[in-house]
Order: structure tokens, then sequence, then C-alpha cells
């Protein structure tokens, strides 16, 4: 009897012991960039909402899952690839340069392989990535970089970018000085006046206008090659738990819409996440900000992603990349069709700035009041006007380039005056010649706002 | 055969000598770079960060298919992370750091290790002092190059992954002859210990010839 009630009391003692024996275990780690403001969608955002959680299956094949997230921040992309190959990261979010590299240096090996499964955010014309001088430089357009030292990333979007834009002005390499500066250096020596211009990609060349210590003195948008984010899996993890993946793009979809929602809301929360400040993140989430926020993998993607590889297949010799074996839309179709979302209509949709933000109102950003929004440039600046006469603190003013449809802050702009006109440009040379071809005069923003000051 | 006896009795002689010296260059190896990053940012280093990097290596060795793929993923895994965070943007990055990578403490151990065996054989060696300079010469290039190509500092140089070249490019090479040299690493590094190799052999076999024609060591007398 004895020898029974104990073989008993063990058998019961063990019962849950071999259900959490039976449990599995999946890990998934993540790899992001809080000061990529492209990558948010697929990092900072899902990881604070807790939104992986809330897509992660929990039926059939997963039902006894016991799922352990975790995340890993990165300054750039290619830690989180060296981190992939030896499997400490399954997933990760980065910039297009980086994913080529991603993409290469999986390939090359002979047991591995990352996928490209969905994008973050996209601008078609490549605004994001940017040149910036001194606040105070006397150099206001690219031919003026011509003997000067030029600092970039070297290796990142920015940095290609900055090779095509020297090439497409005819600036050859040897006409000016590379030197190879991280983000938080370039931008210390901007600020410090150390260095004539830097290239840089999101959100730095916005954070140093938005502080004043720098200046843009060409967008990315000018190369007109598109700028893009995307998402890369290890693809052994993507083939065992492809449910784990199709969650994780659910989750980038909720993210987009979340900002959607209210983009004053998201940049503030941000803002505390990332410690980059919401007025910068504000120029590329609200709407006829830089960044469009849709996941599709579009053929015009695919082909900015080819002529990116052969700028670094050029300039650093990295390995070939078969594109056809490394991109696959089928994860983020699944996820579509999960959420009832149409995969091919959003797919179709391409948002050009230069249309999509033509005769969007400006904004002003009041301390206490927040965001509010005015159809015509007389509206706006008579309301700045009224607004500093009461001595309100503005976060800041939006603005848009009429040239190219970019979003500016108000104080970095390029204002002209032409008769009761007033326009707005991110070029000083595109400025005068709007202002010669009007009749008008290049001003100061504080000038267009004095003409709107009430007495008394 | 002759040779290799020589060299053999050399390495009994001075393994202990050749073994701590070894040590000690990897070892100080980092320390001058660790210096040279204060000396080219004028700041010290702000955090540290210790990786284990046992687990991570048999994480690799259990999820990597092809044993061909995993020594270059093993080959980059970093032990300890030394450097300046930048607390200016965001919620801080890494400005630059010293990445301690077991795999580099081998080579440079072996560099080390290499170096002491040369140096014992070149004061053992009776060649005028013209030769001598010559030989220490010799293994002094051996030594930068494998040495240079070795250099674990890293900027964070966004979105491209950090190579050797990193370090030239933040001491002040320009980007492009660095990118220029990139792809000659392992050339260079090889270059270095085939002159190592060469030279302990070299100096091995002018010893077993002067064993067998003492009249030469005579000549110097």
């Amino acid at each position: 009897m004895k020898h029974i009630l104990k073989s008993a009391f063990l058998a019961t003692a063990l019962v849950p012991l071999a259900s959490a024996a039976m449990a599995e275990k999946i890990s998934i780690a993540i790899g992001h960039q809080s000061m990529c403001t492209d990558t948010y969608t697929a990092g900072i955002i899902i990881k604070e909402l807790g939104l992986l959680e809330k897509y992660l299956p929990t039926d059939g094949k997963y039902a006894d899952a016991d799922y352990d997230v975790s995340w890993a921040d990165y300054s750039s992309g290619g830690p989180i690839t060296n981190q992939m190959m030896a499997n400490k990261l399954n997933i990760g979010v980065m910039g297009d340069y980086p994913l080529i590299v991603n993409g290469a240096k999986f390939q090359e090996t002979e047991s591995l392989r990352s996928i490209y499964v969905a994008g973050t955010g996209y601008n078609l014309k490549g605004s994001g990535n940017a040149i910036v001088v001194p606040v105070d430089s006397d150099i206001y357009s690219i031919d003026q970089l011509k003997g000067k030292d030029v600092s970039t990333p070297v290796g990142s979007a920015a940095w290609g970018m900055l090779l095509k834009a020297m090439q497409d002005n005819g600036i050859p390499t040897g006409e000016y000085g590379l030197k190879n500066q991280s983000p938080a250096v370039g931008a210390a020596n901007i600020a410090a006046g150390k260095i004539d211009a830097h290239s840089d990609f999101c959100p730095w060349s916005e954070i140093m206008e938005f502080r004043g210590t720098g200046r843009k003195i060409y967008d990315g948008s000018e190369t007109g090659v598109p700028y893009l984010h995307g998402v890369v899996v290890r693809e052994d993890f993507a083939k065992e738990y492809p449910e784990v993946i199709e969650a994780f793009l659910k989750a980038v979809i909720e993210a987009g819409d979340w900002i959607r929602e209210d983009p004053m809301r998201a940049v503030t929360e941000m803002e505390g996440w990332t410690g980059v400040e919401k007025e910068v993140l504000y120029l590329y989430f609200s709407e006829g900000g830089h960044l469009t926020l849709e996941p599709t993998i579009k053929q015009a993607w695919v082909d900015a992603l080819k002529f990116n590889h052969g700028v670094l297949v050029k300039e650093k010799a990295i390995p070939p990349l078969d594109f056809d074996a490394w991109i696959t839309e089928d994860y983020i179709k699944a996820a579509y069709a999960d959420m009832g979302l149409d995969y091919e209509a959003d797919k179709a949709v391409v948002v050009d700035p230069a249309e999509a933000n033509m005769g969007l109102p400006m904004e002003i950003w009041h301390a206490r009041d927040g965001v509010s929004t005015y159809p015509t440039m007389p509206d706006f600046l008579t309301a700045v006007a009224a607004m500093n006469g009461t001595g309100a603190k503005l976060n800041a003013t939006y603005v848009y380039d009429i040239e190219t449809g970019l979003k500016l802050f108000g104080k970095t702009a390029f204002w002209v005056k032409a008769g009761d006109e007033y326009a707005t440009f991110l070029r000083k040379g595109e400025a005068e010649a709007y202002a010669a071809a009007n009749s008008g005069a290049v001003i100061t923003f504080d000038e267009a706002i004095a003409d709107f000051v009430t007495e008394g | 055969m002759k040779t290799l006896s020589v060299l053999g009795s050399e390495i009994r002689k001075n393994w202990r000598f050749m073994l701590l010296n070894g040590v000690l260059f990897a070892l100080l190896f980092q320390v001058a770079m660790l210096i040279a990053l204060m000396v080219r940012f004028q700041a010290f280093p702000n955090y540290t960060t210790i990786y284990n990097w046992a687990e991570a290596v048999s994480v690799i060795i259990q999820s990597t298919p092809s044993i061909r793929d995993m020594a270059p993923i093993i080959w980059e895994e970093w032990l300890i992370e030394i450097g300046r965070m930048n607390y200016d943007y965001g919620t801080g990055i890494s400005e630059w750091s010293l990445n301690v990578i077991p795999s580099r403490l081998l080579v440079l151990f072996f560099v080390g290790a290499m170096l002491s065996l040369c140096l014992a054989m070149v004061r053992r060696d009776t060649c005028q002092s013209g030769m001598s300079n010559t030989l220490r010469a010799t293994t002094g290039v051996g030594t930068l190059l494998i040495a240079m190509t070795n250099a674990t500092m890293s900027w964070v140089v966004c979105c491209a992954t950090p190579t050797w070249v990193v370090g030239l490019a933040m001491l002040g090479v320009g980007v492009s002859s660095s990118l220029a040299l990139e792809q000659l690493g392992p050339v260079l590094s090889g270059a270095g210990f085939v002159l190592l190799t060469a030279m302990i052999i070299g100096l091995a076999w002018r010893r077993a010839r002067n064993d067998r024609d003492p009249e030469g060591v005579l000549a110097h007398a």
C-alpha cells in the first residue's frame, strides 16, 4: 500500500513537469535601430506596444509554445547581420544598403540564407538621406563641395546617395575629400564647424537642422533613387515558424496604422522611447512627411535594391546576390490576407511627395495646444505672428518645398516674397531663381512673419 | 632535416619565453589599440560590455549546418567591447570601440610567439651587424603586417560591417585608400606570416649550416 501511494504521489508530481517539458520554447530575437526612423514600424513601436505578442500564434503546433521575445538595439545594420549569421538574432530591420549586404553575406555561405520578407516604409525619390553643412557655412549647393571635405558613414545608404549625387553633378571622387564618420561624430563635427559637409541618413540631417547646427544643401530626393528599409529573416527560422514571421509582419502593419491614427501622439511616445526629438520625428511620420509607411514589396524597390547592389559591388566588392532567391512576398501576402487587407491594392500605390503633398496645409506645433493646420501662407504667418506676440512657445513650424514637396521646418526653409505671395524652398538657388522669375525677393522666416505682425 | 632539428631545439629551448611573449603581445596590442583610440578621439571609454563567447560559439555550432561556414562566423565573435557612448543623440550611440575578439587574440598570440623566437635566434646568429639589422627589420615588417590586419578597433561606421580597415580610416587614412586596401587584408596577413616563417626557417638553416661548417663561424670571430 505504501508503495502504491508513493508511486501515485510521484506520478502526480511529475504531471506538470511533463507538460512543461512538452511546451516548446520558441526564442524570437529581433535586431532593430532606435536611431533610424524608417525602421521604427518593425522595431521600437512593436517592442514598446507589445504588438508581436498580440499576434503570435497560440493554436495548432503553437498551442504549447513558450515564447521568449528579445530585442537588441543597434546603431547600424552591419552588426545586426553579424548577429543573424551567428543565430543570435532571427529577425533584423535595416536600410537598403545594409539589407543588400545582409542578403549577399548570407548567400556567400554554403548553408545559411536570409530572406527579405517586407518593407517598413519608403520615400519614392530618396528623401531621408541628405548632405548638411554647418549652419553658418557659405556653401549653398553641391557644386561648391569641389575641393572640400565631406564625411559620411561609409557603407550606409547616405554614402551611396553621396556617391551618386557627386557623379550626377560631375564631381569625380578625386575632387573632394571623402571622410569616414559615424553619424554622431559627423553631427558633432558639423556643430563645431570642423567638417565642410556631412552626408547622413534619417533622421540625422533633420536633427542637425532642428538643433540649429546644420543646414541641408542637398536632399536625397534629387538622386531620384527610392530610399527604403525592410525586414530580413533567417530562412531556417522562417521555414520552421512561418506563422511567427506572419505575426511579426501583422505587427508591422499595425504599427503603421498606429502612427497614422494620431501622428502627434505617436511621435511624442517615440521621443520617449528613442530620445529623438518629437518635432524631428513629426517631419517623418506626419501626413506629408518624408516616410510612406507601407510594407509591400514593389518592383521599383527591387530595381532600386539592384541599383544599390551595383554601387556596392563597384565600391566595396561585395559578393553577388540572387534577388529572386532572396526576396519573397509570401509572408507579407499571408499577413495581409489574415488581416483581411488587399495586398495588391497597397502594392499598386506609390506615393510621390511632389504630387501627394501639393496643397497640404502648413502646420504649427504649439507647445501647449499641439498641432494646428493652416491652408494658406497668410493664415499660417498670421498665426505664427500672433502666437509669437503672446510669447507662446512654438515647438516647430512646418512648410513644404515647392520643388519637391518635401516637408521642411519653417525656420530652415528659404522664403521668397513675390508681391503678396510667399513660397518656401529647400535650396537657396531655387529660391533665388523663383524670386528672379517672379519679381520677388528671398527673405528670412522672421521677415515673413514680421509682415503679419499687427500693432497694439 | 638538420634545419628542422635546429628549429625543434630552438623551440624547446625558448618555449616558456615564446608562451610568455605570445600572451604579452596579444594583451599589449589590445592596450595599444585602446590608447590609440583615446588619443585619436581625445576621450576615455565610458562603457564596457562582456559577451558570453562560449555560449555564442555553442549556438553557432548547433545552428550552422555546414562546418565550413562555422569558422568565419566564430572568427567574428566578440568577447569584450570597450568604447565611448555618445549620449548627445537619442538614447546613446557608440562612437568608437575596441573589440576584444578571441580569434584575433589567438593570431596575435602566435605572432608574439614567433616574434620572440625570431628575435632569440637573431640574437644568437653570428652574422654581421648589418645583416642582423636587416633580419630584425624583416621580422618587424612581418609582425606589423599581421598586427595591422588584425586590428579590432571599430568606429560604428553605419550600416557597413566593420573591417580591419575601419581602424586605418579612424586613424587618418583616407576612405578611398582604406577601401582599396580592404580586400588585401588576408593577403597582407598571409604575407606577414610567410615573412616570419621564412625568417625562422632561414635562421635555423644558417645555424644548421654553421654547425656543419664551424669555419664559417670562426670567420666572423
